[in-house]
This record gives structure tokens, sequence and C-alpha cells, in this order.
């Protein structure tokens, strides 16, 4: 693969590696230097390149596993073991960003950064990004089933919110 | 679309019925105005929709460009040279080696040579050396002679000590 092939099939895809890495990790620096990992990987590697047919999920796919060893070796460097499973997704955002951010969104941010990993890649790629679920499939090395079940609990999960919500006047 | 319609694409969206084609469409729906009842529902697809425009700052290619720039030409240079220097190995062995083999044949002149010409000549040579070495054996042979005294001298004194042996137990 030659730099301008790179620049047309593999770069058009950072914003979505950097979407997809910010869901698992919360914090855009982070995310950030997720993307720029995995794009020297692929560049690293573009001689195997030809035999991916959907180099974007496969692009996906490495940005979830770099993500996940992050979070992984954020978790192991946290001193206190009790704050190493402390949810840090919505609490990681800048001022700036949550100044940004409506009210609304910001709350269904949470109730979306609260869910299990899983049904929070799942609901991200489908419901953000438009994947179709053979993709997640692909994206997450998932079955179909699995795929839909986390789907299926994710977004009733924050149906459940909106109800309760809505119940007691919040 | 109707809200009725709208309500019963969003049964079938938390059923995760809908087709991408249909959760386009509910999307869309959800940018424009909507009913009270829908207004929760429409800050999640309006949240889906904002979330999607996120992007990467705009300084992020230059921090990732030069560093693919930078890799290119490297790789296919390391290549080179790493190709050039094996083949340069190979040529100092190949040429060391011719030298060496050179100096090795100077230093040993074949050891075996034809010494005469006549083959009679030759023969008288080689029956001359043939005797020598028989004399030799010969001569050595006589020595080895003297030998045969010692042994023949200790059979005899096993023999005697035997006797005496057996003259012992008779008196016994």
């Amino acid at each position: 693969m030659m730099l301008e092939d790179f620049e047309n099939r593999v770069l058009p895809n950072k914003n979505k590696l950097f979407r997809f890495a910010f869901r698992l990790l919360g914090s855009s620096e982070e995310a950030k230097d997720v993307v720029q990992e995995v794009l020297i990987k692929v560049w690293n590697g573009r001689d195997n390149l030809a035999a991916i047919h959907n180099i974007e999920a496969w692009c996906m796919r490495i940005t979830k596993n770099q993500a996940l060893d992050r979070l992984r070796s954020r978790q192991r460097k946290a001193t206190d073991p009790l704050e190493a499973g402390v949810e840090l997704k919505a609490e990681t955002l800048t001022p700036d960003e949550k100044a940004e951010m409506h009210e609304h969104m910001q709350r269904i941010n949470e109730m979306i950064a609260a869910l299990p990993e899983k049904q929070r890649q799942v609901i991200h790629l489908r419901d953000v990004e438009g994947y179709s679920y053979n993709e997640i499939c692909e994206i997450l090395e998932l079955d179909m089933n699995q795929v839909k079940v986390n789907l299926f609990r994710a977004r009733n999960a924050v149906r459940e919110k909106f109800v309760k919500m809505n119940a007691y006047g919040l | 679309m109707d809200s009725k319609q709208i309500e019963k694409l969003l049964e079938r969206y938390w059923n995760c019925e809908t087709t991408l084609e249909e959760e386009r469409t509910l999307r869309q729906y959800f940018q424009g105005q909507v009913p009270d009842s829908l207004q929760d529902v429409a800050h999640l697809f309006r949240y889906f929709e904002d979330q999607q425009q996120k992007e990467l700052p705009a300084a992020f290619d230059g921090h990732v460009k030069p560093f693919m720039h930078r890799l290119q030409p490297k790789g296919k240079w390391i290549n080179l040279s790493f190709a050039l220097r094996i083949a340069a190995g190979l040529v100092v062995v190949v040429v060391a080696s011719y030298f060496v083999r050179q100096e090795i044949r100077k230093s040993y002149p074949a050891e075996i040579a034809d010494t005469y010409s006549d083959p009679q000549l030759a023969l008288e040579e080689t029956k001359k050396a043939l005797l020598m070495l028989s004399k030799g054996f010969n001569r050595a042979q006589k020595e080895t002679e003297k030998l045969k005294v010692f042994n023949e001298a200790e059979q005899k004194i096993k023999g005697k000590v035997l006797d005496s042996q057996k003259e012992e137990e008779g008196q016994i």
C-alpha cells in the first residue's frame, strides 16, 4: 500500500476511530493518541492490507483493542484498588466539552456511559455510526446473537431510564 | 410521516427490529419539531446525530502525516542497504577464499610425484627398499627368539612349584 492509497482508504476513517475510542475511554486526549497509534500500526502493517476486505471495520477493531488495552493499563496503574473500577467516562469531559453539550445531551451521555462495556460499544456502533449488524460482529469479534442481545439491552436500559425520569419528574 | 407511524417504528426500534434505513428515517424525523410525548426520544436521536459530528482537531493530520512520510522512504532504504550489505559480504568471502587457496597451493607442493623415469631402475630401487625392510624384520625376529628363553624358564619354575605343592599335600 502506498501513501496515497493510505490517505484515500484509511485516513478518512480517522473521525470514526476517534469517536469510538472516545466512547471507550471518555477522554479526547487519550482517544487522539489511540487513533494515532492505530494509524501508525496500520501503516506499518500495510503490506498485509491486501488480504483485508473491509479496511474500515478492521481499523475499528484495532481501535477497540488498543483502547481496551489502555483502559486495562489505566486500571492497573490506579494505586488505590477502590478507585480501579470507578467509571471515569462522563467525568473526564473537559469543562469546555461539558459547556458545549446541552443538558439533555449530558444526561443521555451519562446514561450511555453507565452501560456495561459491550452494550456501550454496540449502541455506539449501531446508533451513532450506523454500522450493519454484520460489520458490528466483525469489529467486536462477537456473533450475531451476542450483538443483538447487547443492543437490545442497551436500548432498553435507555428506555427504562426515560420512563423513570418521567415517573419521578426528574 | 405522522406520529402514529413514528410510534410504531419506535416500538420496533426498541425491539431491535428496525433496519438501518428505518433508523435513519427516525433520526431525520427527530431533527425537526416533535410532539411533547416524543421529546425524550427526540433528545436521544439528536444525541446520536450530535455525537456523529464529533471530529478530531484539524491539527491532527499535521501530527500524523509527517510520520507516514518519514516512514515510507526509510522502509525502502533499509531493504536496499540490507541487500547491498549482504552482497558486499559475499564478494569479500569469495575473493578472500580464492587468494587463500592460491597461497596454500604455493606453500605445499604436491606430495606424490614421479621420481624415476626408467621402469627398470624403479624396480631395482623398490627391490632394494623391500630388502631393507625384510632385513629389519629378520633382525627383529632373532631378538624376539631370546624371549622364548624367558618363557621356558617361567614354565619350568611353575612346574617345580606345582610339584613341591603336591609333595607337601602328600605328606599331610
